[in-house]
């Protein structure tokens, strides 16, 4: 039962930074489909940096993971320019530059894998291979029954999202930045009428979106993986978005629904586990959390309110 | 020197294939409200927006307080303590009053010395006490989606007085309003120039003017015709300036030549999406050559009568028969080949595609017939030449011709498309529903004028109007609405204005 709460955090925490990245894209206006591709990309450049450092600092050093983090952020920042560059710069559709900047990063960084890895080792592989970072549980919490097992054998990243997330909160609920942002999302208009740059504020949420992603791509490759492949490629931002959508666009209930899918997520497979099936059905168990979305789809669609403008080029001229 | 608060110089400005300003020099008084007079697509709004900083002027300049200012933006202008409210209100729907108020100007502080945060309560508190001053009551905690459009357009007012505008410019703000909403509008403005604000009211409607204004500057086609004192100017030559001819304020009406019944709607139910009856067991016939008018105030079930028999809405219970035939349940696109032609309320969501071009808008009720198309394929020559016959029949003006953009048109001449459009079907039943909303005297007079004609030709019309000056002077039948029940139905001639008026507040016996 712990297991299942460990093991769920872990996902879901990774998870919901991504989601907020997204989130804060929607909400000036920009519809954000690339996050798969920005923690990928964001991913790729934290393992690259950790590779690079792990000589320097000799193997098993904990602070690596620190710095991976910053390169992730860095890197998913600087990514995710295209798509500010093709949607607000272009006024291109922001469906279409969303899916093919996923496309994009599974072969950009498939092929800088390599090159980065024959350079360094001389072997062409696809793949970093990363530490994983030590656990910690935090005292006398992790005694709770229950949910004890939410603060056992906790990554460093957990509390470092929580965090980030608590201030990601802040920034859009309670400061001008946050209110205006959500204002370009609704009514553009509304905020060029008040004096303020539309086109500022979504790159500032599109580069926002992409630092978090960003972490939370190098998050599962430092813990879950424990490298980075292309594997790092499994829908996880589609599903970040997913919370999103079923969190109404909001960061409360999208907490809620990443631990939802993080707990489904290790459920299903410790019920595997408890229930001894062969390890052909694993798979299959690992579906939970994609089943889920689909059904919570149907009872969500309807009360959902997206931002109004969400998806729509801003225009200045445009009555 | 004088003593202008605002001064437009020669200012000219030129759209693609537009002079949009041409030459025009106006000089507004400190505290003073000075109304800018002009038809649909005159140049008013282009000029105000110009001295908002929502665009620079090709030539010409502008002298706030009597010192020269080039505005790049809005943001420059309301510096200078100019504010405007659109004709389209710039408001964030989910956010409440205050939060829509404040935005641009939020009042920020810093929590433990470090942490910036937007104090929204006292943001509340400062606009109650402004909205109290002036007498605009709002509840700053409401959001904009739950207030209805006065309110909304309080607080774009109120926008304005936050930021401590001295130059307020109004674009045609009564046009959403209802008579009693108006009224309270203008007793607003005259609290404001009181005040000691100068008002710049942009408009196409002279009563307002001419209880409201000081002074009145008349637009015509980008030049300015005149500049008057409205306290010495009638409503005539004031109409006969902005038009550039004389207006005649009624039709003339031929006798009436009523033929057999074309429309029957036989005890009609129609239920809202909260299965409520909007519209109670209504029956009526409409003969050729007739125009019924349904009058009633607004939300009475007017336009639900209209989308039942159009084939819009469904109709719960009852039936409608269209030249003895029933087609209650016909689809719409049966119902308009049965001979049903339609001019809905809404212009931009249900009369026309607003990105389309007006030459697809034109051929909407007739794209999937020769010679439009052929086999399934589209002819864009046949498009183009029925709308150039359009166009030159209707008086449409436009500035790309068939390859204009809907959007980008007028109001007027939008609609002048739609009834263009509609009324070429030669239809048995034309439905217009408030046919004039929102159009000047100019476009009024030839839409009236079509709708008669229609009348002659031995249509049947039924017409929907909120005014009540309209459907006095075009009904032959006059029913009046209250509460989705026909109270009355009478013969133009034997009704009085007043006693339709008391029909329409719901009073039985006249």
């Amino acid at each position: 039962m712990n297991k299942v709460f460990t093991d769920g955090l872990s996902f879901a925490l990774p998870l919901l930074i991504m989601a907020i990245g997204t989130l804060y894209s929607e909400k000036s206006g920009v519809t954000n489909l690339a996050v798969e591709g920005f923690q990928g990309v964001g991913a790729f450049f934290g393992a690259l940096a950790a590779t690079l450092m792990t000589p320097l600092t000799g193997a098993g050093s904990q602070a690596i993971i620190y710095l991976a983090i910053l390169c992730a952020a860095a890197g998913g920042a600087v990514f995710s320019c295209i798509h500010g560059l093709l949607c607000i710069r272009f006024r291109a559709n922001q469906v279409i530059s969303g899916v093919v900047i996923n496309i994009l990063s599974v072969a950009l960084t498939a092929f800088f894998t390599s090159a980065a890895n024959s350079a360094i080792s001389g072997s062409a592989s696809n793949k970093f291979v990363l530490d994983v970072s030590a656990r910690f549980s935090v005292p006398f919490l992790c005694e709770i029954p229950w949910i004890g097992g939410l603060f056992t054998a906790m990554y460093p990243f957990e509390i470092i999202i929580a965090v980030l997330a608590a201030v990601m909160w802040y920034l859009m609920n309670r400061t001008k930045f946050g209110m205006r942002l959500k204002a370009c999302g609704e009514n553009p208009q509304a905020v060029d009428a008040a004096g303020a740059s539309v086109t500022r504020i979504r790159w500032a949420a599109v580069i926002i979106s992409g630092a978090l992603s960003g972490i939370g791509g190098i998050c599962f490759a430092y813990s879950l993986l424990g490298n980075f492949s292309p594997s790092i490629y499994q829908g996880f931002g589609y599903l970040a978005i997913a919370a999103m959508i079923f969190g109404n666009w909001k960061i409360g209930p999208t907490t809620l629904a990443c631990l939802f899918f993080g707990l489904a997520k290790s459920g299903g497979l410790q019920l595997c586990i408890a229930a001894q099936l062969p390890s052909k059905y694993t798979d299959l168990f690992l579906l939970l959390p994609y089943v889920l979305t689909l059904l919570l789809l149907i009872f969500f669609s309807k009360k959902n309110r997206p931002p109004k403008a969400a998806g729509e080029p801003w225009d200045k001229s445009k009555r | 020197m004088n003593d202008y608060i605002v001064e437009m110089r020669h200012i000219t400005k030129r759209f693609p294939g537009i002079i949009a300003n041409n030459d025009v020099s106006i000089g507004i008084r400190k505290g003073e409200v000075y109304a800018l007079l002009g038809e649909n697509g005159a140049g008013k709004s282009t000029l105000m927006s110009m001295l908002f900083g929502m665009y620079e002027p090709d030539g010409g300049e502008i002298l706030v307080k009597g010192k020269p200012v080039a505005f790049h933006s809005s943001t420059d202008a309301a510096a200078c303590g100019i504010g405007m409210v659109h004709q389209h209100f710039k408001l964030v729907e989910p956010f409440t009053i205050a939060e829509n108020i404040v935005l641009g100007t939020e009042p920020e502080e810093k929590k433990l010395g470090i942490l910036p945060w937007v104090n929204i309560r006292k943001a509340n508190r400062q606009i109650s006490e402004l909205s109290r001053t002036y007498g605009l009551e709002v509840n700053p905690t409401d959001r904009i989606t739950d207030v209805p459009v006065s309110v909304r357009q309080r607080v774009e007012i109120l926008k304005m007085l936050y930021r401590s505008a001295e130059i307020m410019i109004f674009d045609e703000p009564t046009a959403v309003l209802t008579p009693q909403e108006i009224d309270f509008l203008l007793k607003i403005i005259d609290n404001l120039r009181n005040g000691g604000k100068t008002i710049i009211l942009i408009t196409h409607k002279i009563a307002e003017i001419k209880r409201i204004a000081d002074r009145c500057a008349i637009l015509r086609q980008g030049r300015l015709i005149d500049v008057c004192d409205v306290a010495e100017t009638s409503v005539q030559e004031l109409a006969d300036l902005m038009v550039g001819r004389q207006v005649q304020f009624t039709q003339e009406k031929t006798a009436p030549d009523f033929r057999e019944p074309v429309l029957e709607v036989q005890h009609l139910t129609v239920k809202n999406e909260h299965r409520f009856d909007v519209v109670k067991d209504v029956s009526f016939s409409i003969r050729g050559g007739e125009i019924f008018a349904i009058a009633g105030v607004s939300g009475n079930g007017q336009g639900e009568i209209a989308d039942a028999v159009a084939g819009l809405a469904k109709a719960a219970s009852g039936r409608v028969l269209l030249n003895g035939k029933d087609i209650t349940g016909l689809s719409v696109r049966d119902r308009c080949l049965a001979g049903l032609s339609y001019i809905p309320e809404d212009r931009q969501e249900t009369g026309v595609i607003p990105d389309m071009t007006l030459q697809e808008n034109l051929a909407l009720r007739e794209y999937y017939k020769p010679p439009f198309s052929r086999k399934g394929i589209l002819h864009g020559e046949a498009f183009r030449s029925y709308a150039d016959k359009l166009i030159g029949t209707y008086d449409i003006r436009c500035a790309q011709g068939p390859d204009t953009v809907l959007r980008s048109m007028s109001g007027g001449n939008q609609q002048k498309a739609i009834i263009g459009r509609e009324i070429e079907e030669q239809s048995a039943l034309i439905i217009f529903v408030q046919p004039t909303r929102g159009l000047d005297i100019g476009a009024i007079e030839n839409i009236h004028r079509q709708i008669l004609r229609e009348r002659e030709r031995g249509a049947a019309i039924l017409l929907i109007s909120l005014e009540l000056e309209e459907i006095m002077a075009l009904a032959d039948t006059i029913g009046v609405l209250y509460r989705g029940e026909l109270l009355k139905t009478e013969a133009a001639e034997k009704m009085s204005t007043q006693e339709v008026g008391r029909y329409m507040m719901g009073v039985r016996k006249a």
